[in-house]
C-alpha cells in the first residue's frame, strides 16, 4: 500500500514538475540574454489550446506539438519586436502579452469549438508510460542540452555576454539584438513544450493556474542555472502534487492547503533574497551609443 | 611608412562639433599621444577609428590604404584594437572566458579553450601581462582587469592599440608597470594611441604628442620640442600655472576628529583598524595611500552613517555617528565623491537641478513646499559662470557634460554651500590641466577661508602640493603622518608599502 502511493507520488509529482520546468527553462534563456518574461503564463495559457487545437485538427498529436511551438515562437516574437526593436519597458510587454492571451484562448475556442471556456475532447496524445504523460521524460535531455549549450558553446557565451554586459558585447562585435531575439524566442519554444505536459485531454479556460509565474520564481530560486531553475521547479511541483494527493487526509481546511505551491514561492524568494543575482543587464533595454 | 593617418575627420553632435577636420597619423613602433582638455574630442576620434560612431566626413588609410570601418567588427578585422575608458568587461565571467569572447575557437559551435588558453598564455610572457586564467574578472583589482582588457586586445591581433586614459584608475606602481608593456608592445612594431590628462606621463612614454583643442589639432610635437608648461598652454590656449600658491596655514580648533575606528569588511576582516586624525580649521590634511587600503571606508564613515565596530566621528566636538546623510550635510561636511557618476551627480537631471541638491529643501530653493525654479535657475547661471562650468545652459542634463566639466559642477555646488569640512576624494581624477589648476585653487581658497580640508587622492603628487599635513594610510590605519616641510615624495611612497622607518 504504502510503495505504490510513494511511487505514484514520485511520477506524477515529476509529471506536475514538468511544465514548470519547460517554462523555466524559457526563461533562463530569455533573462541570460537581457529580457524579463513575465508573460510565460500567457504563453503557456495560449499553447496549451494550440495543442489541442493542433491535435484535433490534424488527428495527430505532432502536429499539437508543431502547433504549440509554432504560437509559442508567435507570441515570443511580439515580445522580442516590442522589448528588443522598440525597447518598450520589458515588464509593460509582459503585461499586455499575458492580458492578450486570456482574449486569444477564449476567442479561439469560440471559432474553432464554439464554446469559450473549453475545448473540445482530445483523444490524440502521447503515449502514458507509468501511468504518466511519457513527454514528461523529455525534460531530461532537455535540461541537458540547455545546460550544454548555455556553458559549453559559443552561442551560450555570447548569449550570457549580451545579457550581462551588451555594450561590452557591442564592441567586440557582437551583434546584441539578434541574440536577444533568440533569447526570447527560446521562452516561447519552451512553453510550446510545456503545453505538451500540460493539457490532460482538453483545454480549459485557466487551466495553467499560475504556473507561469511559479516559473519565475523557480528561475530566481534556480538563480537563473537551467539545473537549478529545474530543481526548483520541482519542488514548487512536488508541493502541488502533495496538496493534491493528500488534501482530503489533512484535517487543514482544503483553502490553506491549496496556497502551498504559492506560500511557498514567496518563503523561498525571500529566502534567497541577495544571494540570487541576475544577469547584469536583465531587464535593460540596450541602446547603441550613438 | 605609416600604420594608420586619419585625415579630415569631421564629426558634428547636436550643438557640438567634437571633431573638426583633424588629421592625425601613427607609425609602426610609434607611442603617439593625444592629450587635450575634457571635451576637446579625444574619445570620439578614437570612438570612429573603431567603427563606434561614423565621421561626417574624413578618411582613414591603414598601411597606405583607404579603408571603411563602419563598426568594431570591420576595426577588429583591420587590428585595430581599443582599450576603453570605461572597462568593456563581462564581471561574473572568467578571464579566459573574457578575453576570448568574439574571437571563440569552436568545433561545430562547442567552444575549445584549451588552444586558446595556450596561446594567450604565450601573449602575456611576451608582454609582461600575467593573469590568472580562471579567476573571475569581479574578483580581479582595477590594475588586473586592465590587464585582461589589453590581452583582449592583443589576442585579436591588433597593430593599432588605442589606450583611453588607460591610467586614470591606476595606482602609481601599476602605472610603471603598463609603461612596461607600452614599451615591450612598441618594440615588437606596434603602434600605440595614449591618451591622458597626467603631462608627466605623457612626457615619459610618448614618442610624438598631438593636442587636441575643441575639436580641432593644434599641434603634433615631438618628444624633444615637448615640456609640460607647452602643452598645457597648448591644450587650454593660454599660459597654466602649474603650481599651487598657498599662502601659509593658520590652522584653528578641531573640526574633525577620528577617533579608533574600528570597520570590518562584509566578508569579516578588518579595513580600518584603530584609525584616528585630526583636521583643523584653516588646514588641508592629505590622505596619502595604496588604494585599497581603507580610504573609501573612512570617507563613509564620515559622510554616511555606516555601522562601525567600535571608535568615533566628532564634527565641533560633537559626534556625528547617529546623524543621518541629511542631517550631516546640514551642519556643515560637504563631499566631492570619488565616482561622481554614483554618487555625485544625477546624470539625467539638469545642471541646475544637480547644483542644489542636497539643499533642495531649503530655503532659498523652496517657498513653503514648492521648489522655486526661477530661483534655481539664476543660482545655477551664477555657479556656472563663476566655477566655469562649460555647458550650453544650466538646463543641460548633466551626462551632456564632458568628464571635466561634470566634476566643476560637483566642485561648485560642494563649494557653494559652504560646508565647515570638505570631504574631496580623488577631486581630479579624469580631469584636465586647466580643470585641475582650478579644483585645487577652489580647495586651497576653502582653507583659506578656514574651513578643514581632508583630501584623499591615489595622486601623490597631488597630496604633497596640497597638503598642510600628511597621513599614510596602510591597511586600515595611519601608519605614519608627515608636515609638509619634512614629506619627500620618496619617503612617503616607501611608507605607503607599509614601511615604517623611525619616525
Ligand atoms: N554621444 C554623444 N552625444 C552628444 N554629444 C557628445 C557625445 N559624445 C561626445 N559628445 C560631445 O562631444 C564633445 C567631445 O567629447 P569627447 O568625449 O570626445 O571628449 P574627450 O576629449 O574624450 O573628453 P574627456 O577628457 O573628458 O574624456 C563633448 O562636447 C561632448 O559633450
Ligand atoms: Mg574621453
Amino acid at each position: 500500500m504504502f510503495f505504490p502511493t510513494l511511487l505514484d507520488f514520485l511520477f506524477r509529482g515529476l509529471e506536475m514538475s514538468a511544465p514548470i520546468a519547460f517554462c523555466a527553462l524559457g526563461a533562463v534563456f530569455c533573462e541570460k540574454s537581457g529580457v524579463v518574461n513575465i508573460a510565460l503564463e500567457g504563453f503557456l495559457s495560449v499553447t496549451a489550446f494550440t495543442v489541442v487545437w493542433g491535435s484535433i485538427a490534424f488527428q495527430s498529436v505532432w502536429m499539437g506539438l508543431a502547433f504549440a511551438v509554432a504560437s509559442g515562437v508567435l507570441m515570443s516574437l511580439m515580445h522580442a519586436v516590442a522589448t528588443v526593436t522598440f525597447r518598450v519597458n520589458q515588464i509593460v510587454s509582459g503585461v499586455a502579452l499575458n492580458t492578450l492571451a486570456v482574449g486569444v484562448g477564449r476567442f479561439l475556442s469560440q471559432k474553432v469549438f464554439e464554446q469559450e471556456t473549453q475545448s473540445a475532447a482530445n483523444s490524440y496524445m502521447f503515449p502514458t508510460v507509468l501511468h504518466i504523460n511519457s513527454f514528461t521524460f523529455v525534460l531530461i535531455p532537455v535540461v541537458a542540452a540547455c545546460w550544454f549549450v548555455l556553458y559549453k558553446t559559443v552561442f551560450g557565451l555570447r548569449l550570457r555576454t549580451v545579457g550581462e554586459n551588451p555594450e561590452a558585447a557591442d564592441t567586440l562585435g557582437i551583434s546584441v539584438n539578434s541574440l536577444r531575439y533568440v533569447g526570447v524566442i527560446m521562452s516561447g519554444v519552451m512553453c510550446g513544450l510545456a503545453a505538451m505536459v500540460l493539457y490532460p485531454s482538453k483545454w480549459v479556460n485557466g487551466m495553467t493556474g499560475g504556473r507561469g509565474y511559479i516559473a519565475l520564481a523557480a528561475l530566481i530560486f534556480g538563480r537563473w542555472h537551467p539545473v537549478y531553475a529545474v530543481l526548483a521547479a520541482l519542488l514548487f511541483g512536488y508541493a502541488d502534487t502533495f496538496r493534491i494527493m493528500f488534501e482530503s487526509k489533512i484535517p487543514i481546511p482544503s483553502q490553506f492547503v491549496q496556497m502551498l505551491p504559492y506560500v511557498l514561492a514567496i518563503v523561498v524568494l525571500v529566502a534567497v533574497r541577495g544571494k540570487s543575482r541576475a544577469p547584469a543587464a536583465d531587464g535593460i533595454p540596450y541602446e547603441k551609443g550613438e | 611608412m605609416t600604420l594608420l593617418k586619419m585625415d579630415g575627420i569631421t564629426k558634428v553632435f547636436p550643438g557640438v562639433r567634437a571633431n573638426d577636420q583633424v588629421t592625425f597619423d601613427l607609425a609602426p613602433g610609434e607611442i603617439h599621444a593625444l592629450v587635450g582638455e575634457n571635451g576637446a574630442g579625444k574619445t570620439t576620434l578614437m570612438k570612429i577609428l573603431y567603427g563606434l560612431y561614423r565621421p561626417d566626413s574624413g578618411t582613414i588609410r591603414l598601411r597606405d590604404q583607404a579603408v571603411a570601418i563602419k563598426n568594431p567588427r570591420d576595426a577588429i578585422a583591420r587590428g585595430i584594437g581599443m582599450v576603453h575608458q570605461h572597462f568593456m568587461l563581462v564581471p561574473p565571467f572568467s578571464v579566459l572566458e573574457n578575453i576570448i569572447l568574439g574571437k571563440e575557437s569552436q568545433t561545430a559551435g562547442v567552444l575549445r579553450l584549451e588552444e586558446p588558453a595556450r596561446e594567450i598564455t604565450e601573449i602575456m610572457n611576451r608582454n609582461g601581462l600575467p593573469v590568472d586564467l580562471t579567476a573571475r574578472v569581479e574578483d580581479l583589482p582595477v590594475g588586473l582587469q586592465q590587464r585582461v582588457e589589453i590581452l583582449k586586445v592583443l589576442y585579436r591581433g591588433a597593430e593599432v592599440l588605442v589606450f583611453d586614459e588607460p591610467t586614470a584608475v591606476l595606482t602609481p606602481q601599476e602605472v610603471v608597470e603598463l609603461f612596461k608593456t607600452f614599451r615591450m608592445m612598441r618594440d615588437q612594431g606596434k603602434g600605440l594611441i595614449f591618451i591622458s590628462h597626467k603631462l608627466d606621463e605623457v612626457l615619459d612614454i610618448a614618442d610624438r604628442i598631438t593636442v587636441i583643442r575643441r575639436g580641432q589639432v593644434v599641434k603634433t610635437l615631438l618628444r624633444a620640442e615637448a615640456s609640460k608648461p607647452l602643452i598645457a598652454e597648448l591644450m587650454v590656449g593660454k599660459p597654466v600655472f602649474l603650481h599651487v600658491d598657498k599662502p601659509p596655514a593658520a590652522p584653528g580648533a578641531v573640526i574633525l576628529e577620528v577617533r579608533g575606528l574600528r570597520q570590518r569588511s562584509p566578508r569579516g576582516h578588518l579595513v580600518l583598524e584603530d584609525l584616528s586624525l585630526e583636521v583643523r580649521a584653516g588646514e588641508i590634511y592629505g590622505l596619502a595611500g595604496v588604494e585599497g587600503n581603507g580610504q573609501s571606508e573612512l570617507v563613509r564613515a564620515i559622510t554616511e552613517a555606516v555601522r562601525l565596530e567600535s571608535g568615533d566621528v566628532l564634527l565641533e566636538e560633537q559626534s556625528i555617528l547617529a546623524w543621518d546623510v541629511r542631517t550631516r550635510r546640514d551642519r556643515g561636511i560637504g563631499h566631492i565623491p570619488e565616482d561622481r557618476h554614483r554618487y555625485g551627480l544625477l546624470l539625467p537631471f539638469s545642471l541646475a537641478e544637480n547644483l542644489v541638491l542636497g539643499r533642495h529643501h531649503r530655503s532659498p530653493f523652496v517657498r513653503g513646499s514648492v521648489v522655486d525654479f526661477a530661483r534655481m535657475r539664476a543660482y545655477a547661471r551664477e555657479s556656472i559662470e563663476k566655477y566655469d562650468i562649460r555647458t550650453p545652459s544650466e538646463l543641460t542634463p548633466a551626462h551632456a557634460l564632458s568628464g571635466g566639466n561634470q566634476q566643476k559642477l560637483i566642485v561648485a555646488r560642494e563649494m557653494r554651500f559652504d560646508p565647515i569640512l570638505l570631504v574631496a576624494s580623488q577631486p581630479t581624477r579624469g580631469v584636465d590641466v586647466g580643470a585641475t589648476e582650478f579644483i585645487y585653487q577652489q580647495l586651497v581658497e576653502a582653507r583659506s577661508r578656514g574651513k578643514a580640508v581632508l583630501l584623499v587622492s591615489a595622486d601623490l603628487d597631488e597630496v604633497l602640493s596640497l597638503s598642510d599635513r600628511i597621513g599614510v594610510i596602510f591597511k586600515g590605519r595611519i601608519i605614519r603622518e608627515f608636515r609638509q616641510e619634512e614629506a619627500t615624495k620618496e619617503q612617503v611612497g616607501l611608507c605607503m608599502t607599509g614601511e615604517k622607518r623611525s619616525a
